[in-house]
């Protein structure tokens, strides 16, 4: 007999919005996170475009002055975020060393230290002129600014937490995959909390020239708010973007026990991988059909009670058809009538932290009961004529959502949240 | 604590490629003997570097395993991944074509992705403009290109993660790999771990870091000696099949053993070396013996982490006479890993297919360099020479920068 897993407590950091009130009041208003790349110089680069996270101040979202200085932003992000989701939980700094030791950090990243290995080439090698070496006046290179698993470990640190740290790097399926893992090490007995999520802040010239060069990013420098416009037929490309998020899944009985203000409980947590190419999905989405189906079966879910679908949604060419034609392969005729929509047209890609960020924007659909749009949705692609809510929020009744997200490699995730009032009559 | 009664779990394969030996023949036998792999790094030069020798895999030629357009695709790690696969598939006599490839998964563990093409390529993009980076970075460069490319190579569609932890994410992989087959959401994993630390500027940065010995002694890698002062790096890669038992059993696979625990805490002590505090180390080793039902006198040994700093070794030590009390003094403990540096990633993976052939040759391969063992640590240590044993089980043990400690027990496969 499994235990049972819910969500009480959400932390997000968006290019949208930081909290998760901003963060929801700018999704459902349709406002963009996107704008001119201001972290560094981009001028020399064909994208100039990203979704940062502006206004970003750690020591007001409870990162301590030591931690602002040695470790690097998605690490900051991370703690931040953790501590929103602690808060709203009702648990910051509430829980005894014996609950701590059964309480662990699950986080997702795709290109965590990239920005860091970058700086630390262009100071050891002077630009590029002379192969590494030690420089005479360097400040200490801190190689864990330049690991992954620092996002999970100093959320540990920063709250001592005593239990299982895990770090995934399963590209932008991370965040996903993290709680994922989360669910079901609860579920198993392992641990009874986890704050679970993701984290990526590589807006550098490295970090952007690598998907640049391969044609994947928009380059609509001039409309930054229009560029990421999944499904509609100009999409031309990615939108970079940072942030973090994480979520607080608590074994179902304790929550209870303390009177938790519940979001939603995880029903079905499912992955697998393409095994086709390093980054382009196949076009007929077979993967993903397969994936959704497994999912809802694990869920107990039928077709006719899924009632939204936050996608993946990146704003490539490819990526749009495949899920289209995985949905309907999948539906049928039910495809139409299923609200789909994608937080990336809001804030671009936050690389491991979107999937992350889009279980925060799922589990805030049922607790409002409202979808946020798809916004920039101006020319209809004739191969994506489904329902993506376009450009205007909506109200809905929505008790069971899924949430979905790929990534390189050809990994692909897909988890399904329910209200627990719908849970309490179904199970 | 509700746990699970799942689906047993076994290693029918295993693929090495390591310092002291390519392929696992190769490697048992030097590990056996005490054969080091560390040497003067040979592959560029170390004359403005303060690290000057490291476990490299120097006879490594990726074109033996994979075809050229696929070599200028990949970085190093990711080659010794597939190297490595191909040898851990073929040992298993696993007829992929056969399978339900939806049922089988990839879990490899890697920290510093392939951060040797990544600093080529920021080379061409930072002396020659942006367009001069190749378009293969991304892929080259990110860790789940090792998940991803065995995954096209092998048309593994199944339950595919990449760990990363650090030293201990080859250990983190086989553990999530064990958990996904143990519930049944696969039948065989493709699981183990690989890293490249051996690169300049990643060399640079470990010896600010306090953690890797400085200098140019290859012989400075030496856990638990009063003269230990951090460790010696080490490429490589080491990946095992995990296979559920019955479909094992079913095919008349050859099962080197049986995984049967995997636990993890945390001292969350800030992000520095393992801690001198045993108190949360020692709790996963209960929980790993816990776990799998093993009674310290049916242990062979004990695997250590070995990261040859007094405070982490001390640390280490603590821990096992927390978890062991008086058994600690008949119980064999050693760093076989001694024998090629700290692989990272690969490290985890390598211990365990050491261990596994441990087991099967009744022998505890031993530690290396250590000739003023500190006795003070009251540890049997192995050292110097192999010792014959009759044990059956093994526990992996594994502590990262940061405070995580993680602990993997495995026994014979019993009849």
């Amino acid at each position: 007999m499994h235990r049972r897993v819910v969500i009480t407590g959400l932390g997000v950091i968006a290019p949208n919005g930081i909290g998760k009130e901003q963060f929801w009041d700018a999704c459902v208003s349709g406002r963009s996170g996107v704008r001119r790349i201001t972290r560094f110089d981009a001028s020399s680069l064909p994208v100039q475009i990203a979704g940062e996270v502006p206004n970003f101040d750690p020591v007001a979202l409870g990162v301590t002055e030591k931690e602002s200085v040695y470790l690097d932003r998605a690490t900051h992000f991370s703690i931040a975020s953790a501590n929103m989701a602690l808060e709203d939980a009702g648990l910051l700094d509430k829980l005894s060393e014996e609950e701590r030791e059964r309480t662990g950090v699950y986080m997702g990243s795709a290109m965590a230290g990239i920005d860091e290995l970058e700086q630390a080439w262009l100071k050891l090698t002077d630009s590029g002129n002379h192969p590494p070496r030690e420089a005479k006046e360097q400040a200490t290179l801190i190689i864990t600014r330049m690991m992954t698993h620092t996002y999970a470990t100093m959320v540990a640190v920063h709250h001592q937490l005593y239990g299982p740290c895990v770090s995934l790097a399963t590209a932008c399926a991370a965040g996903g995959d993290a709680i994922g893992e989360a669910f079901r090490a609860i579920q198993e007995g392992y641990v009874d909390r986890v704050l679970a999520g993701g984290a990526d802040s590589a807006i550098s010239a490295v970090g952007i020239n690598v998907f640049a060069i391969l044609g994947a990013l928009s380059t609509r420098n001039e409309e930054p708010e229009r560029a990421s416009r999944p499904y509609d037929a100009l999409r031309d490309g990615f939108v970079m973007a940072e942030g973090a998020a994480i979520l607080l899944l608590e074994e179902r009985e304790l929550a209870l026990a303390r009177n938790a203000r519940i979001y939603a409980e995880i029903i079905g947590f499912s992955s697998n991988i393409n095994a086709h190419h390093m980054t382009a999905p196949p076009p007929d989405g077979a993967p993903l059909q397969r994936l959704l189906q497994q999912v809802l079966r694990q869920a107990g879910v039928k077709h006719e009670e899924l009632d939204y679908i936050n996608s993946h949604g990146s704003s490539t060419p490819p990526n749009e058809v495949a899920e289209t034609s995985a949905y309907k392969a999948l539906f049928g005729e039910r495809a139409s009538r299923i609200p789909i929509s994608s937080t990336k047209s809001l804030i671009g890609h936050a690389q491991g932290a979107s999937s992350a960020i889009e279980a925060v924007a799922t589990a805030l659909t049922l607790e409002h009961q409202v979808i946020h749009p798809t916004i920039n949705q101006e020319q209809p692609d004739p191969r994506c004529d489904l329902d993506y809510v376009p450009n205007v929020a909506r109200h809905a009744t929505v008790n069971v959502a899924l949430t979905h997200s790929s990534g390189f490699g050809g990994v692909n995730g897909a988890l399904v949240l329910a209200r627990p009032e719908w849970v309490d009559t179904h199970m | 604590m509700v746990q699970q009664a799942g689906r047993r779990v076994v290693i029918t394969g295993l693929g090495v490629v390591a310092p002291n030996g390519i392929g696992t023949p190769a490697f048992w036998e030097a590990t056996a003997n005490g054969i080091s792999g560390i040497d003067h790094i040979q592959r560029f030069s170390t004359d403005d570097l303060p690290i000057k020798v490291g476990g490299a895999v120097s006879d490594f030629v990726a074109t033996n395993y994979i075809e050229r357009k696929l070599v200028n695709r990949t970085a190093r790690s990711t080659q010794f991944t597939l190297a490595a696969t191909q040898e851990a598939v073929q040992d298993a006599r696993l007829a992929l074509e056969e399978q339900d490839m939806e049922q089988v998964g990839a879990v490899i563990g890697c920290a510093l992705g392939g951060n040797g093409y990544v600093m080529q390529q920021m080379q061409a993009m930072f002396t020659r403009g942006t367009r001069a980076m190749s378009a293969y970075t991304a892929i080259a460069a990110l860790q789940i290109a090792n998940a991803g490319q065995v995954s096209i190579r092998h048309n593994v569609q199944g339950y595919s993660k990449t760990a990363i932890h650090d030293v201990v994410g080859g250990l983190d992989a086989l553990g999530l790999a064990y958990r996904a087959i143990r519930r049944g959401e696969a039948e065989v994993i493709i699981a183990g771990g690989c890293d490249e630390p051996i690169e300049p500027t990643v060399l640079i940065a470990m010896a600010h870091s306090d953690q890797c010995a400085l200098g140019d002694d290859p012989d400075m890698y030496r856990p638990f000696d009063r003269r230990a002062r951090g460790t010696v790096l080490a490429e490589g890669a080491g990946i095992c099949i995990l296979e559920d038992y019955e479909h094992a059993r079913r095919r008349g696979a050859r099962m080197y053993g049986e995984i049967v625990g995997y636990s993890q805490t945390n001292d969350a002590h800030g992000m520095t070396v393992p801690s001198a505090c045993g108190k949360h180390y020692a709790r996963a080793i209960k929980l790993a013996l816990q776990e799998g039902q093993i009674g310290p006198q049916e242990l062979a040994y004990f695997s250590a982490d070995g990261r040859a700093l007094p405070s982490s070794d001390a640390g280490e030590a603590e821990a096992l006479r927390l978890a062991f009390g008086s058994e600690l003094e008949r119980l064999p403990v050693s760093v076989p890993r001694t024998c090629i540096g700290h692989a990272y990633s690969a490290a985890g993976p390598l211990d365990m297919i050491t261990a596994l052939l441990a087991l099967q040759h009744h022998t505890i391969p031993p530690t290396i360099n250590c000739e003023q063992l500190d006795p003070t640590y009251g540890l049997n240590l192995v050292r110097d020479q192999a010792r014959p044993t009759h044990g059956s089980a093994v526990l992996l043990g594994g502590r990262a920068t940061g405070g995580s400690n993680v602990v993997l027990a495995i026994k014979k496969v019993g009849e």
